[in-house]
């Protein structure tokens, strides 16, 4: 018995202690199931091992963006890869980046990008209302983030708790765009009309596919999932029209060096391989997600990026609203 | 006491507190201290906390006591009757344990959803407590269970002279169990109250998911910590108390004259106790694993294929560690408690209360706030060969776990009569020959089940395993819970399956190897 | 009269025979002992007598009514009236001694029965401990406890099981002489089960030898002195 347990810890100190070849290590709240491949396929490419930390909305990113604060002190990521601008706003406002302007990175606007190229913005999903159509035999579906307002929704559609992912980026860029006094009324509305609060949008994916709920927002990677399980599921990008549309919240992937990481020329090696249109074509073919980059070829169920009327925000002061409205949107849960 | 072993102790201790207690205090140490963190977060300590900190406790106390019911009914009937099969139901009953928490809410809310259709979901408190119960009954039957199997037959047989079994049930048997009765309640609260993934799975306001959110929403760390504090004060009050009630009342209490077992003939009452273990096995298995089940074949077995091959790099590993960490568990849970063992049994050294106290804290801290302070700790140069490495996700089994085997084997121990270790002193045996030779032969048992209730607990580990995991490693929960995010339901459903299915050949394999290699340590006539 | 009567008992423990087709006969009011070396079915028989035990064959009568049969129980233990002293004592260690006393008068409702306890506490001069619990009391002052508890109840038949082992030589005659007194003002049929010939002739109306299950020698001690019987010869001169 002691044998064993002397050379289990062995096994573990020797195994801690060994470093093969180069490698990088990088955190990422993108979901295991798509990030995995592209890092893996860098791997094969890039003879650079990678150690990965994966994390997914249903812990609210938790695990990787606390991880990330937590080591400060002594980083222990060179990469972060984002499922969205806010995480990695956040991490510069904490001096936890580091610039890193990445040639890849070139044909990538202007708005997607980091002016002092803390992070850059790749393949991007959408703010989407999904819907069960067996629910809306005799119902119009709605086409507007103000039309779940209405009496005949009323217990039908839900979102995502607002206090995480990027259901807190949507809320965040719609009191940006309206302003306070308008978002709070539209939220007041929506709590009025009995909205129901989901755990995360795959929750809400779910309830929509087993009919719980007629509709709810969620990102366009979990609507498509939805769409390949159910042929009942329609999804609707939201406020295209109007004098001016208000338009739909467009979420870029993110990525970012980490400052004083153990790797950094790796981890730039990673940050140019994440910002091809390869990697852009492989995200739209697994999950939807729509380039960044122009000639991209993507599958024809992925609508471009072109044909979306996007909400017109800036990621930055975005990020600096989400401080500002934490605490009401807190209590906005909670009655 | 001689000065080599008070040595041994302290040094046994220090090691103990460096690895997981000190850097909870450190954590602590940050939020009380640092730059007025304090003023300002106790302002944060309004009526609604409060509200949220009560319906955590009304929540636990439930739980726990549902659960101490149920399992002491289980305990009794397969450990104290003659009931044909129920060696089986020992081990079947124990499957809860071996998924996440978070998995049977999923599976429970899909059951319901079946059931009733595309009505208003389950978000009720009973809804909670109910999942809960199931999944924390099997821990108070493995508890109370091993306390029945080891009542002196004599107490019993003392008792069947004068009055029926129904009252020597009463009279003789539940009071002497009284302590596993409280030390499952304890045990079951402490999991239940620092419980965070079923509560906000549901929607429900809690203390817990009331942390998680100054944690994860406003990275108001600090808070999160000084309000994990208040629950550690909690469950730490709760353990004293039944200290107390108890006066170092033992968790089992083993017969002198060795493993006499009494066994009841069921007779009359055997239907109901075939209806409620059928029932209960309905309830806590097969409604929950069948509806993963159905779901996981729904496609064929492709998907369970898929599954397989999506966890198969994190079996080994996951294996790995989990063993390691357990018998690390083991091992200084003999040491500690057999260093500490005296005569006097009223009279426990100072050191062995440091060491109580110690695992007891970082058992109750809930597990994200337990990371997070590794985290702070031991990612700094002179400390990475532990942060980077395996050994921190080792340290986080053993300071989320390390109590319960301590625990068990302590008061296994404590039961045995100080004279055997006595007659062996004066036979010439050294200290740890002894140990070797006469104390770990007789609790073989209980180092069994702590082992197996151990190994259970760190290879269904997501809580703390999730924050501090270094990169490159697989984990199998952490694999799962990652991948269900986007997964479709079958999918989830078939890792799921294949989770049970992998735990359940371990545990059998553990059982068949303890069976084969155990040899009967005491006469039974 | 007879008090306990077994008529072609068979009994084994899992698959191991410890008894085999054993006839024995206990009369009532008198001090039987049952003597015999370890493994000689001695407990066993005590065990069958209290009802804690089935025989897989046979008969047992308790003052001649029918209280089990071949593998069926027919009068449970507590309405056998029998007061059971075990090897261990089997004190309630969670009930002080006046509780352990108490237990059983309670149960059975019997009226002014702290009357009867402050008795037999005044008997065995255990009044000073009736607030103690078990473990705080010594081996002799336990071993008292225990035959007050039997006898509280008033059982016609006392099974006492080797009850003077671990007990040094004042102590043994001090609760042989307790256990005379007993048969006397309780009327007690008494079967005393022992290892220590010397034992069983100082105390014995009737002696039962045993033997691997069977009866070697059966009668009074001056007869079974005189018995040429070539086991009983060695176990006695032993």
């Amino acid at each position: 018995m002691k044998n064993i347990i002397i050379g289990l810890i062995a096994f573990l100190l020797i195994n801690a202690c060994q470093k093969n070849g180069p490698e990088i290590v990088v955190y990422t709240s993108v979901d295991q199931v798509f990030s995995e491949p592209i890092l893996k396929d860098f791997e094969k490419e890039s003879g650079i091992k990678v150690k990965a930390v994966y994390d997914t909305e249903e812990t609210k990113s938790t695990g990787v963006l606390n991880r990330l604060i937590a080591e400060q002190n002594h980083p222990q990521a060179d990469v972060f890869w984002s499922g969205d601008p806010i995480r990695t706003v956040v991490l510069k406002q904490k001096g936890l980046t580091r610039p890193y302007f990445s040639p890849k990175a070139k044909t990538i606007p202007e708005i997607f990008k980091d002016p002092d190229g803390h992070w850059t913005g790749f393949s991007a999903r959408a703010r989407v209302l999904i819907y069960n159509k067996k629910n809306f035999k005799n119902l119009p579906v709605p086409q507007s983030i103000f039309d779940l307002t209405q009496a005949i929704y009323k217990g039908k559609f839900g979102i995502a708790n607002p206090l995480f992912g990027t259901t807190t980026f949507h809320m965040a860029a719609l009191f940006s765009v309206l302003g306070d006094q308008k978002a709070k009324a539209l939220l007041q509305a929506f709590k009025q009309n009995q909205v129901v609060i989901a755990a995360s949008n795959g929750d809400i994916k779910k309830r929509v596919l087993n009919g719980a709920l007629a509709c709810g927002l969620t990102d366009t990677d979990d609507a498509f999932e939805a769409q390949k399980e159910s042929n009942a599921i329609g999804l609707v990008f939201l406020d295209q029209k109007g004098n001016p549309p208000l338009g739909t919240l467009i979420m870029p992937n993110t990525v970012c060096l980490i400052k004083n990481s153990p790797q950094p020329k790796n981890g730039q090696k990673l940050i140019d391989y994440l910002l091809r249109k390869s990697t852009e074509k492989k995200l739209a073919e697994s999950c939807a997600q729509m380039p960044l980059h122009k000639d991209v070829t993507i599958p024809k169920k992925i609508p471009s990026l072109d044909a979306i009327v996007p909400m017109s925000i800036n990621y930055i002061q975005v990020a600096l609203k989400l401080k500002t409205i934490q605490k009401y949107l807190k209590k906005w849960i909670e009655n | 006491m001689d000065r080599k072993l008070k040595l041994s102790q302290w040094i046994g201790f220090i090691i103990l507190a460096f690895l997981i207690l000190v850097p909870v205090l450190y954590s602590l140490g940050g939020a009380l201290f640092c730059n007025n963190h304090l003023s300002e977060n106790l302002k944060s300590f309004d009526s609604n906390t409060i509200k949220l900190l009560l319906n955590s406790i009304l929540l636990a106390i439930s739980v726990a006591f549902l659960s101490s019911f149920a399992g002491s009914i289980l305990g009794f009937l397969l450990y104290k009757t003659d009931f044909a099969y129920r060696q089986f139901f020992k081990i079947i009953f124990l499957i809860p344990l071996f998924i996440s928490p978070y998995i049977w809410a999923v599976a429970w809310k899909d059951f319901f959803f079946t059931l009733t259709g595309p009505t208003p979901e389950m978000q009720s408190y009973g809804d909670l407590i109910l999942v809960q119960t199931l999944i924390y009954t099997p821990l108070a039957m493995l508890i109370t269970g091993s306390a029945f199997a080891h009542i002196n037959a004599s107490l019993e047989e003392a008792g069947l002279m004068v009055f029926p079994i129904k009252k020597v049930f009463f009279k003789i048997i539940l009071p002497l169990i009284k302590p596993a009765l409280l030390a499952a309640f304890t045990l079951i609260f402490i999991f239940s109250i620092s419980e965070f993934s079923v509560p906000a799975f549901y929607g429900l306001k809690v203390f817990t998911t009331e942390i998680f959110t100054q944690f994860s929403a406003f990275y108001n760390y600090n808070l999160a910590i000084l309000q994990s504090t208040i629950l550690v004060l909690i469950c730490l009050l709760l353990i004293l108390s039944e200290q107390k009630y108890l006066s170092q009342a033992p968790f089992l209490s083993v017969s002198n004259r060795g493993n006499q077992i009494k066994l009841y003939a069921l007779k009359t009452y055997r239907f109901s106790a075939y209806a409620f273990l059928i029932f209960w096995l309905t309830i806590s298995i097969l409604i929950p694993f069948g509806s993963l089940t159905i779901e996981a074949f729904q496609d064929g077995y492709q998907t369970i294929f898929k599954a397989f091959e999506l966890l198969k790099s994190t079996i080994a590993e996951s294996f790995i560690l989990a063993v390691t960490g357990s018998l690390i568990s083991i091992f200084t849970g003999v040491l500690f408690a057999y260093l500490s063992w005296s005569k006097r049994t009223d009279r426990t050294s100072s050191i062995s209360k440091l060491i109580h106290w110690t695992l007891l804290i970082t058992f109750a801290i809930p597990s994200l706030i337990f990371g997070i302070s590794l985290i702070k700790f031991y990612n700094r140069s002179g400390l990475y060969f532990i942060y980077g490495s395996a050994l921190i996700i080792i340290i986080g089994y053993m300071g989320k776990y390390g109590f319960i085997a301590y625990k068990m084997i302590e008061n296994a121990i404590r039961q045995l009569p100080y004279e055997l270790d006595e007659v062996a002193q004066t036979e010439g045996l050294p200290r740890f020959k002894r140990l070797q030779k006469i104390i770990i032969p007789l609790i073989t048992p209980a180092i069994f089940g702590a082992f197996i209730l151990n190994f259970m607990l760190m290879f269904g580990d997501l809580g703390t395993s999730i924050i501090i995991y270094p990169p490159g490693t697989q984990l199998m929960p952490v694999k799962v819970f990652t991948l269900m995010a986007n997964a479709p339901q079958s999918l989830t459903a078939a890792l799921t399956f294949i989770v049970f299915c992998v735990t359940l050949c371990i545990i059998s394999l553990f059982y068949i190897i303890f069976k084969k290699f155990l040899k009967p340590t005491y006469d039974c006539r | 009269m007879t008090a306990v009567k077994l008529e072609h008992i068979d009994f084994s423990y899992d698959t191991k025979p410890v008894l085999k087709n054993l006839n024995l006969t206990v009369g009532a009011k008198q001090i039987t002992c049952l003597l015999g070396s370890s493994g000689s079915g001695k407990t066993s028989i005590l065990r069958l007598i209290a009802g804690l035990e089935t025989p897989q064959q046979g008969k047992i009568f308790i003052f001649d009514q029918l209280a089990a049969a071949n593998a069926s129980l027919f009068m449970p233990s507590y309405q056998r009236k029998i007061g059971y002293i075990f090897q261990d004592l089997a004190l309630w260690p969670h009930m002080t001694v006046y509780q352990n006393l108490a237990l059983g008068l309670k149960e059975q409702q019997h009226e002014n029965y702290e009357k009867s306890i402050m008795e037999l506490l005044d008997f065995f001069k255990l009044q000073a401990y009736a607030n103690r619990y078990p473990g705080q009391l010594s081996g002799g002052q336990k071993q008292l406890v225990a035959i007050a508890r039997a006898v509280v109840l008033k059982p016609k038949i006392l099974l006492m099981d080797e009850p003077l082992a671990n007990l040094d030589v004042k102590l043994k005659r001090q609760i042989l002489s307790y256990i005379k007194q007993l048969k006397q003002n309780f009327d007690l049929t008494i079967i005393y089960v022992t290892h220590d010939h010397r034992e069983a002739f100082a105390l014995a109306d009737h002696l039962i030898i045993l033997n691997k299950g069977k009866i070697e020698a059966t009668g009074k001690p001056e007869i079974i002195k005189n018995d040429q019987n070539e086991y009983v010869k060695y176990f006695i001169e032993y």
